[in-house]
């Protein structure tokens, strides 16, 4: 199944990128970001699926908490970043 | 035991704090260390503790709300964030050597002191408006006295600071759980407190809530940017090196929502009626004297008081060894007995929470008259 992740600067902007989508009634995951995106070391990522990506977004941005990266997981189990 | 110290910690606390403290023991690791099911639990409840906090005093983002060690440990990150060598600083005249000693340790900062009589609070904010000058870094006060429970002008105070453009540091120790307490109310740069008084949580925990650049007191690992040797310029990471306090933590959630729950209004009506009764009880006593404010409002939960010819840590004792849990001495506040002149004797000080009872003031009181 294809997922973005939403890549965030720390755990506690995670979980309030997660907290802002729940409410709105998009279910999100929070995980540690992959080693493959985590770029300058440990972060931590909010999983969404493909379909809610659009609404995901509005929400975000109407609260302030635009993703710093987002990525896209390809047929392979790699990471794409998808340029916003 | 009779106990009226909580000035210092709150004894009794909420069933729920000890319980979710042996849970987090049991269920917990760190947060943002690892994303297995127990570093997830403890992310879960952190946060959850930070948004009530936020909610509680004022804060915007959960992120400004940083955990520390207790509430000297959250004024020690506030004043090294913003005071250098060199630098004037204005003081309340009842600070605690939580803010005096960290002044003192940066070393060549001028310490101007807001002084004035004891629960006069429109002098202490005439005092505030005539040193706060273009030369002032910052400006820090107590919310409220722990040796008298003298109720500062904080909102007065801190709109001067905002006209003026300095930054306020308050010191909430006193007055979180039972005044209101607003980070963004205020406009202020910083508000510390610790968690284990009357927040009701376990000791070793306090909150620093943030809205000015940060320096840290300690460095290492945060679960984030591992690769960078520098701190991570963002908040909570920046001020929170190293393994949570997790079992802390979660007691201090606790605490938050029995405060929530009670209503801080309802905490400071009854320990408002609490004072009232132990300064009528300790007024009828022979010799001594008792700091109760003429006018109540200007004092919360603690009242400090004197006798004549008896030494207050000998008082303190002789209660001790009667069943009841006061403070005597200088309360590690020498500038704020200096500012009542109280600093030769020292004073007696009992202090109240959400769970001191009427008969419990009423045994302190028959203690004091069978000791004079």
């Amino acid at each position: 199944m294809l997922y973005y992740l939403f890549q965030c600067r720390s755990l506690t902007y995670a979980q309030r990128t997660a907290a802002a989508l729940e409410r709105s009634g998009i279910t999100a995951h929070i995980l540690r970001s992959p080693k493959s995106i985590a770029g300058e070391g440990c972060s931590h990522s909010v999983k969404v699926s493909q379909r809610s990506l659009t609404a995901a977004l509005q929400v975000l941005h109407r609260v302030g908490l635009d993703p710093k990266k987002i990525f896209i997981t390809a047929g392979d189990g790699s990471y794409r970043e998808v340029l916003m | 035991m009779i106990y009226l110290d909580s000035a210092a910690t709150t004894l009794q606390k909420p069933p729920a704090v000890a319980a979710a403290a042996a849970g987090a023991i049991r269920g917990m690791t760190t947060p943002g260390r690892g994303g297995h099911r127990w570093a997830m639990a403890a992310a879960r409840t952190a946060f959850d503790c930070r948004e009530l906090a936020a909610e509680l005093f004022g804060v915007h983002d959960p992120d400004q709300v940083v955990f520390t060690f207790n509430a000297t440990h959250a004024l020690n990150l506030a004043i090294r964030s913003l005071v250098r060598p060199g630098d004037t600083v204005v003081i309340s005249g009842w600070e605690h050597n939580a803010v005096t000693r960290p002044l003192h340790a940066i070393g060549d900062v001028t310490v101007k002191t807001a002084a004035g009589p004891l629960f006069d609070r429109e002098a202490a904010l005439a005092a505030f408006a005539r040193l706060i000058g273009p030369e002032v870094s910052a400006v820090i006060t107590t919310h409220v006295s722990n040796v008298f429970g003298f109720v500062l002008p904080v909102e007065d105070i801190a709109a001067l600071c905002r006209a003026r453009g300095v930054p306020l540091i308050v010191d909430a120790s006193q007055s979180a759980g039972c005044l209101p307490v607003s980070l963004e109310g205020w406009g202020a740069a910083f508000v510390a407190m610790p968690g284990h008084k009357g927040l009701y949580g376990p000791q070793g925990t306090g909150l620093l809530l943030c809205a000015a650049q940060t320096r840290p007191l300690l460095c290492g690992g945060t679960g984030s940017l591992s690769l960078q040797q520098e701190m991570p310029d963002f908040l909570p990471d920046r001020l929170e090196a190293g393994t949570h306090n997790m079992p802390g933590i979660a007691g201090l959630l606790e605490g938050l929502r029995f405060v929530r729950e009670r209503g801080p209004e309802r905490i400071r009506a009854r320990e408002d009626a609490l004072l009232d009764q132990m300064a009528a009880g300790l007024a009828r006593l022979e010799g001594a004297e008792v700091f109760r404010a003429p006018d109540p409002s200007a004092q919360a939960g603690v009242l400090s008081f004197r006798v004549a010819g008896r030494d207050c840590e000998e008082l303190g004792q002789a209660l001790s060894e009667r069943g009841v849990a006061v403070r005597a001495g200088l309360h590690c506040a020498p500038l704020a007995h200096r500012s009542a002149g109280t600093l030769d004797t020292g004073t007696v000080r009992a202090s109240v929470s959400a769970f001191t009872a009427r008969t419990d003031v009423q045994r302190f009181l028959q203690e004091m008259g069978r000791l004079l």
